[in-house]
């Protein structure tokens, strides 16, 4: 245990969710590929084996003691286990290559995943179990699942799909009902290997899409979602980075209980929803964790502190993405010290 | 009926805004039948109509999928000028050569740059994405570039902006750099060496143009080639 905790990850979060008096807020810098470095992988050879995959957390987690493991190499990996080709960089996350939809009449082949079996989901089902075998007792391992319309859009081609919100609404709503249930035979797939799953919908960001359109082709399916995840009692967690004042209102009516958040002002995002919802970010992955130095680190994680750690619904220190794989150690150490060091409860800035 | 050339003027630009291909398509037709001179039916219309858009998406009205649909509207109409337009006046357009950088292949947001730039005058050749840095240079100095646009969203590529930079002026390619992208700052666009940034599609017309300020930009005569990229995409008409 580090030092100046009192609590493990997993009894803190416990506290936290239940009510209860905690030594302090969450600090949860969103550690994803940057995981492979704790063993010195290449991010292909990270996230195409799950012993890797599982075995880089372990080290990273025993590395650092953040308090909540991630489970991801890229949002569109559910696509992908849909029929999606992948380019997979050497040392970089997997991205889009082929849309498994070239064309419309394509959809009649569009079946919802098998988690155990289908794309790189059996890699991420072995690091969630060899993670929740090693360290579940200490801390929760949340594989990160692609919602349904950044799933569907990645089944689709983006332009594509977001042009057909107009001309082929039709379609819209079909390749995401079966994007829906892929989402939720992950879900159960995850629970079942004793992971929480989360999910995030960068897609739906609000530099991307209106708030029309966020109501009408992304909201009703991230409510289905979130009602599958409390099914398990089990917390809805929603992440959308890049611009999000725009459809903060309709992320907070998704039924998602904490809303990671990216590029708006924490304080703003307090106003608009924090009555409604537990918010999570904000410090910058690239000004910030990438090319800043520990002294902006540290500034930076006392400015979001400052802004929400008086959220009505909780506060939940962040990146507002993922932690750059190239991020110095450095600069890890100067995030966490420094949230364990403002983040204390009671919250003294000072 | 006969119609008002500013009518026909009028409906193509309002076409555009629209997002309606069919109209704008008919609409050309309908100019060229009113002898309507086919170079002001492009300016005075169809790309007037698409710098009212890029100021909806300044106001947030439009988003990414309505400037996609605006553009494939106007590239309709433009498909049916094209023909009746005189051979290319042989005044220097200013070239713009842009791309997504190596190692990511998120391009829509360079895609919408590039039809942003397109519509205010610029002559653009696309490079694409996850393009090598040697590309950019070499394509640069083949061309004489005034301005090369270096796009990325992944905080894992960013630092390959400053190698085409620091890579370009060792070739001795004066082409001003214009970045921009998620993780791209203004900080991190001077840091880097970059003569501008642009935090969005309709911010970056405004910054080329800058850049350029007091030398005259021609406005339209598409790149065909635009226009059959933009075809290509397809699988929408």
């Amino acid at each position: 245990m580090n030092p100046v905790d009192e609590m493990t990850p997993k009894e803190r979060m416990q506290a936290i969710l239940q009510g209860k008096k905690a030594d302090r807020l969450l600090v949860s810098p969103l550690i994803l590929n940057f995981a492979a470095r704790s063993l010195n992988l290449k991010v292909r050879d990270f996230c195409t084996n799950g012993r890797n995959m599982g075995e880089a957390n372990i080290a990273c987690f025993k590395r650092y003691r953040h308090d909540i493991v991630y489970i991801f190499s890229t949002t569109s990996t559910l696509a992908e286990a849909m029929g999606t080709k992948m380019y997979f960089p050497d040392d970089d996350a997997p991205q889009v290559e082929t849309p498994f939809l070239q064309t419309k009449e394509d959809i009649t082949k569009l079946k919802p995943v098998n988690p155990e079996k289908d794309g790189r989901l059996p890699v991420y089902l072995e690091a969630v179990k060899r993670c929740v075998d090693a360290i579940g007792n200490e801390v929760f391992i949340v594989p990160v699942i692609g919602a349904p319309f950044t799933t569907s859009a990645a089944l689709r081609g983006t332009e594509t799909f977001i042009k057909e919100l107009y001309t082929d609404p039709e379609l819209v709503h079909t390749v995401m009902k079966v994007a829906t249930q892929s989402v939720k035979n992950l879900i159960d797939a995850y629970v079942k290997a004793g992971g929480v799953p989360v999910t995030v919908e960068p897609i739906a960001t609000g530099s991307m899409i209106s708030e029309k359109h966020f109501r009408e082709f992304v909201l009703p399916y991230l409510k289905e979602v979130y009602a599958h995840i409390h099914s398990y009692g089990l917390p809805g967690v929603l992440h959308i980075c890049g611009k999000t004042k725009r459809v903060i209102q309709c992320m907070a009516e998704s039924g998602a209980d904490i809303l990671s958040i990216d590029n708006i002002d924490l304080k703003e995002a307090k106003d608009l929803v924090g009555d409604k919802v537990c918010l999570m970010g904000n410090v910058s992955p690239a000004d910030g964790m990438l090319k800043g130095n520990p002294e902006i680190i540290t500034t930076m994680v006392k400015d979001c502190v400052t802004k929400a750690s008086d959220n009505p619904k909780g506060f939940v220190l962040a990146t507002g993405c993922e932690v750059p794989i190239k991020t110095p150690h450095e600069n890890m150490i100067a995030f966490l010290e420094a949230g364990r060091r403002f983040a204390r409860l009671p919250v003294h800035l000072n | 009926m006969h119609m008002e050339k500013s009518d026909i003027l009028h409906n193509l630009a309002q076409a555009v805004i629209d997002m309606d291909i069919t109209r704008a398509s008919k609409t050309a037709v309908e100019a060229i039948n009113a002898h309507i001179d086919p170079y002001e039916a492009i300016t005075d219309g169809l790309a007037r109509g698409m710098d009212m858009v890029n100021e909806l998406f300044e106001n947030e009205e439009y988003f990414v999928p309505e400037i996609l649909l605006c553009a494939d509207a106007m590239y309709a109409g433009i498909e049916v000028l094209k023909p009746y337009l005189p051979r290319e006046a042989a005044y220097h357009k200013k070239k713009v050569v842009i791309g997504v950088v190596k190692g990511d292949t998120h391009d829509i947001g360079k895609n919408l740059v590039k039809i942003m730039l397109d519509n205010a005058g610029f002559e653009i050749h696309d490079l694409g994405r996850n393009v090598p840095y040697a590309k950019f240079i070499d394509t640069a100095g083949e061309l004489n570039a005034d301005l090369v646009c270096l796009s990325t969203l992944m905080t894992t590529t960013m630092d390959g902006m400053q190698v085409v930079i620091e890579d370009m002026k060792k070739a001795g390619i004066l082409s001003r750099v214009m970045v921009g992208g998620g993780p791209i700052s203004p900080g991190f666009a001077k840091n880097i060496g970059a003569d501008g940034y642009a935090k969005n599609a309709a911010e970056a017309v405004k910054v080329a143009k800058g850049m350029f300020q007091g030398i005259q930009i021609p406005l339209v005569i598409k790149t065909p080639e635009l226009v059959g990229i933009r075809k290509n995409q397809g699988g929408m008409r």
